[in-house]
């Protein structure tokens, strides 16, 4: 469905014949320029800046050794293992269900559309709420848990299906307009030319989706890295084993410690930002493909 | 792709007739083979892709298993409550790792989290695997008791379970400006009044069987022994209430970032917020609860990890004079005698102090003042919602 | 490539899809089944556990029914000025050329990379009572953390790039034509703006709306730090959740967030019709 539309699709491209459509602004049209750009750098400026000033207030060394001590480098290296992990099953069975969305015909089609942009109606604390309830000491799975002698909630695996639940929908609703938008055409003659169905896809689908799925991978690592409300719930917080970079921010500001909690922020808005530049740089190739 | 020894020409061959067959016939040539050929391709591609991530978590779960007690490591799993965090991960542990290596040889790792009494209690209930559950009050250790978690008498010793004492202080600003002396100070109009929210933080509950003893107990201004006069009390003081955090650590870095004029908190609290360098008066109201923290081992888990010597060795060495002196460095009032004579001069007196037993201990408590029609419930959903 | 004709004409696979249709589908459908529908079933099953009336009682007790209007007025206050900012935003994008509109294009999606806990965060530092800024408001009166202003500032950063992103493909798509006619007509600009351009965006500006609403419904990681969690002031739905899967609570837990996902739903189920409406994209399925 369509929150994903908004965040996630290519535009659509213009149709052929289209005039340039843009001009300078002229007198008064500057006032309305003026407030389109001051209201987000009013918004966002402020805080951003009050971001960078409070991590670098006690001195980049200060900062260094916060995001250098045993928590913060654990927790940084749980966000990366988790949102890698999280991405790596998200591409892959994404991709699956965009093309069962876009290359097959079924009855059920229109549900399965509806059913991938649930994860967007979960807030994240019910979705961490959930996986104790099926994975808790009273849920559905004890018994299958129990007997495999594994640990899911308030262990790494519950954090693990938590971060993907979150991040789902991003590459299967980045990936089927594209499909869809690029057609069978190419597909169809590779398969007379005597090419396999992985071939094809492998050489001729893939390379034609690639913008759209890098713009859904890059929006799946962007949510995976900053989850908090679900691992919240499902991991228990343990320092150094199940404390994302977002929970040891969260313990940080707790413990006084706000050199820490800042400098991770500041780590995290990092992250972020090259995330976005690479969000960017994709959508601007599919747009243009 | 060129087969090995196949020519380019033969290569082309092959393609045609390939691509005859397929352009006579349209339809595909359902070939079971090939179905589980590509599906077996793609799951394990998929495997492939997620195997390095899930083997790294899963060796961290073999860690985080706790090995048993017969090699020389063993690692126990702490779940306690928020703010005797820095007493329990700056000292307690690393002092018992030294204690334990040097009387039995063997290296402990210790896995700690702190959050809110009831939510820890509640997290431990659901699955969370805390070897040792270190908590507020004693009745988030009954609810992992009644859970079955806890087979045994956990309260059987001398001290009935409780490691560490404190006090409900209010906490107010340098110099007390506002000058607060006692609890019917907070019902001043217009005061600005902190306390965590009892349904997360244990913190919480202490302070409101606190205000609702005292005003009990005839210390409020109100009528001694008239719960209906204690409940107006502790309406008028929750009227001041305007934020409730999740904890009650959260509580007091929020009134030290200059949210708020008063906060109702523990005494170990303040006196370690006032060790990291934040400024703050205290004061003691003429009645007060003692407060008491249980600790307790959780005895399914324990067997679950093979840790039950090493666990009961740390609770053990809670009650030894080292363990309990450090309880004190960090504003906790220790249990054990000599300690506590020897640290009186750290804490200020209080004037009347009485324990939970006067409201009917924490069973009849949990019914009558937080239970779903008590008193405290019922002020709260009055106040907030009526129109 | 020819786009156009892609979107016209879809001519079925004569490559079917490999071999055993259902190998494909039964992976996607094994996958959205164990991923989505099993924790939508668990939650159902664990609501409606105790049967309806428990069900009703736990939706209908007044700290409950205060924490979800408050979420869903803070979210309406938000999503009238997202709209207004937001179409402001995306005409200035799409019609003038200025220093620098690349670089803004760009950074408008910032909301969706950053974590929103560091949202939180950001907010407080800087608008905290400690703070110069903060400080100087409460001096004024006007409390932002810990306040209700402070909840809708928060959900403002977070779903600032929805409309402008839903309403700009639309606008680019306005032949200026139209726009020309009328001027020509003697209309001025801002009549051309109402008259013209408005009822096309509309549905773009409806849909993006609605979804940012329903975004900031399940919002959790900036409100807990920036909110008070006092009810009808500063206590959300989302964060009342919270308190009750931490507490005693677990049935009333379960109760608002059915509550919670049906209203999300519908208000996506309701995007997705507007834009259909609209003829869009969903037609060739």
């Amino acid at each position: 469905m369509s929150q994903a539309r908004a965040e996630i699709e290519p535009q659509i491209e213009l149709r052929p014949g289209a005039r340039k459509r843009t001009e300078r602004p002229r007198g008064l049209e500057w006032a309305l320029v003026a407030v389109a750009i001051l209201y987000p750098v009013a918004l966002m400026a402020g805080p951003l800046l009050a971001i960078v000033w409070g991590a670098l207030s006690s001195g980049f060394g200060a900062m260094a050794r916060q995001l250098t001590s045993p928590e913060a480098v654990n927790a940084l290296k749980l966000t990366l293992l988790l949102s890698f992990a999280a991405t790596a099953l998200n591409t892959v069975f994404g991709l699956v269900v965009a093309l069962v969305l876009t290359r097959d015909n079924f009855r059920g089609r229109r549900a399965l559309n509806g059913l991938i942009d649930l994860p967007f109606a979960f807030s994240p604390v019910i979705a961490g709420f959930t996986l104790i309830l099926l994975f808790g000491r009273n849920g559905w799975f004890v018994n299958l848990i129990d007997a495999l002698n594994l640990r899911v909630v308030f262990a790494l695996p519950g954090m693990l299906v938590a971060t993907t639940f979150i991040s789902l929908p991003f590459v299967a609703r980045a990936v089927a307009p594209v499909l869809r938008h690029v057609g069978q055409e190419q597909e169809n003659v590779a398969y007379t030319m005597g090419a396999g169905y992985w071939r094809t896809f492998w050489s001729v689908t893939l390379p034609n989706i690639r913008w759209g799925l890098l713009y859904g991978v890059s929006l799946t690592f962007a949510r995976a890295v900053g989850e908090f409300g679900a691992v919240l719930v499902v991991g228990g917080g343990v320092t150094r084993f199940t404390e994302t970079a977002t929970l040891y921010i969260y313990r940080s500001l707790d413990d006084r410690n706000e050199v820490g909690a800042y400098a991770m922020v500041l780590a995290l808005a990092v992250i972020s930002l090259c995330l976005l530049w690479v969000m960017e740089y994709a959508r601007k190739h599919a747009q243009d493909e | 792709m060129l087969k090995q020894g196949e020519t380019k020409d033969r290569q082309r061959d092959r393609w045609t007739e390939r691509r005859r067959d397929r352009e006579i016939t349209f339809s595909s040539h359902r070939s079971f083979h090939a179905a589980s050929k590509w599906l077996c391709r793609s799951v394990a591609l998929s495997l492939c892709r997620s195997v390095p991530p899930i083997f790294l978590s899963l060796s961290f779960l073999a860690g985080c298993g706790g090995a048993s007690d017969s090699n020389g490591e063993a690692t126990l799993t702490l779940g306690a409550y928020t703010p005797p965090r820095e007493a329990y991960s700056k000292a307690i542990i690393p002092e018992f790792q030294k204690h334990w290596k040097a009387k039995t040889g063997q290296e402990v790792e210790f896995q700690e989290s702190y959050q809110g009494s009831g939510a820890q209690s509640r997290a431990i209930t659901s699955g969370f695997e805390a070897d040792i559950a270190a908590l507020s009050l004693e009745s988030d250790v009954t609810r992992i008791a009644e859970a079955g978690l806890i087979r045994h008498d956990w309260q059987a010793n001398q001290y009935r379970g409780i490691v560490s004492t404190s006090l409900v202080v209010i906490a107010v600003r340098p110099g007390n400006p506002l000058g607060i002396r006692d609890w019917a100070d907070l019902t001043r109009p217009g005061l600005k009044v902190l306390t965590p929210d009892p349904k997360t933080s244990g913190g919480a509950q202490w302070n409101i069987a606190a205000i609702y003893g005292a005003a009990l107990r005839g210390y409020a201004g109100v009528p001694k022994g008239d719960p209906r006069a204690a409940r107006g009390f502790l309406e008028r003081v929750l009227l001041n209430v305007s934020i409730m955090d999740k904890g009650a650590r959260e509580s007091i870095t929020n009134f030290e970032k200059g949210v708020g004029d008063v906060a109702v908190t523990y005494e170990n609290e303040v006196l370690v917020g006032r060790q990291a360098g934040q400024k703050y008066d205290y004061v003691i109201p003429r009645s007060t609860i003692l407060i008491e923290n249980p600790v307790a081992l959780v005895g399914a888990y324990v067997d679950k990890h093979g840790v039950r010597r090493v666990a009961e060795g740390f609770i053990d060495f809670l009650w030894t004079r080292d363990a309990q002196r450090v309880f004190a460095r960090y504003g906790l009032r220790p249990v054990e005698a000599a300690t506590a004579q020897e640290v009186a001069a750290q804490f200020q007196p209080a004037g009347d102090v009485w324990k939970i037993d006067f409201l009917g201990g924490w069973k009849r408590v949990s019914q009558d003042v937080f239970g779903a029609n008590g008193v405290y419930t019922k002020s709260f959903e009055e106040l907030h919602t009526a129109p | 490539m020819n786009a156009t004709r892609a979107r016209e004409y879809s001519p079925a696979s004569v490559m079917p899809l490999p071999w055993g249709r259902w190998s494909l589908r039964a992976v996607a459908l094994i996958w959205l089944g164990v991923m989505i529908a099993l924790p939508v079933a668990v939650l159902l099953e664990h609501g409606l556990r105790e049967g309806v009336v428990r069900f009703w009682a736990e939706i209908t007790n007044p700290i409950a029914l205060a924490a979800v209007k408050l979420t869903i007025s803070a979210a309406a206050v938000m999503t009238l000025i997202n709209a207004v900012m937001g179409t402001l935003t995306a005409y200035v994008l799409v019609r003038y050329r200025f220093f620098g509109s690349r670089l803004f294009n760009s950074l408008i999606d910032l909301p969706f990379a950053i974590p929103t806990l560091v949202t939180g965060v950001m907010l407080v530092l800087l608008y905290g009572p400690q703070r110069t800024l903060g400080a100087w408001l409460e001096a004024r009166g006007i409390q932002v953390i810990f306040a209700r202003p402070g909840i809708v500032l928060a959900l403002l950063f977070i779903t600032y790039p929805f409309v402008i992103r839903t309403v700009q493909p639309v606008l680019m798509a306005i032949e200026r034509e139209q726009e020309e006619a009328a001027w020509t007509l003697g209309a001025s600009r801002w009549r051309t703006f109402t008259r013209v351009i408005l009822p096309m965006i509309t549905p773009a500006i409806v849909s993006g709306s609605l979804l940012s609403f329903a975004r900031a419904l399940g919002e959790f990681g900036s409100i807990v730090v920036v909110a008070g969690n006092i009810p009808r002031s500063t206590l959300t739905a989302p964060v009342y959740v919270f308190g009750q899967i931490e507490s005693q609570n677990q049935m009333g837990a379960s109760a608002i967030s059915i509550l919670l996902l049906a209203l999300s739903f519908a208000l996506m189920l309701l995007v997705d019709w507007t834009q259909r409406k609209r003829g869009g994209e969903h037609v060739a399925g």
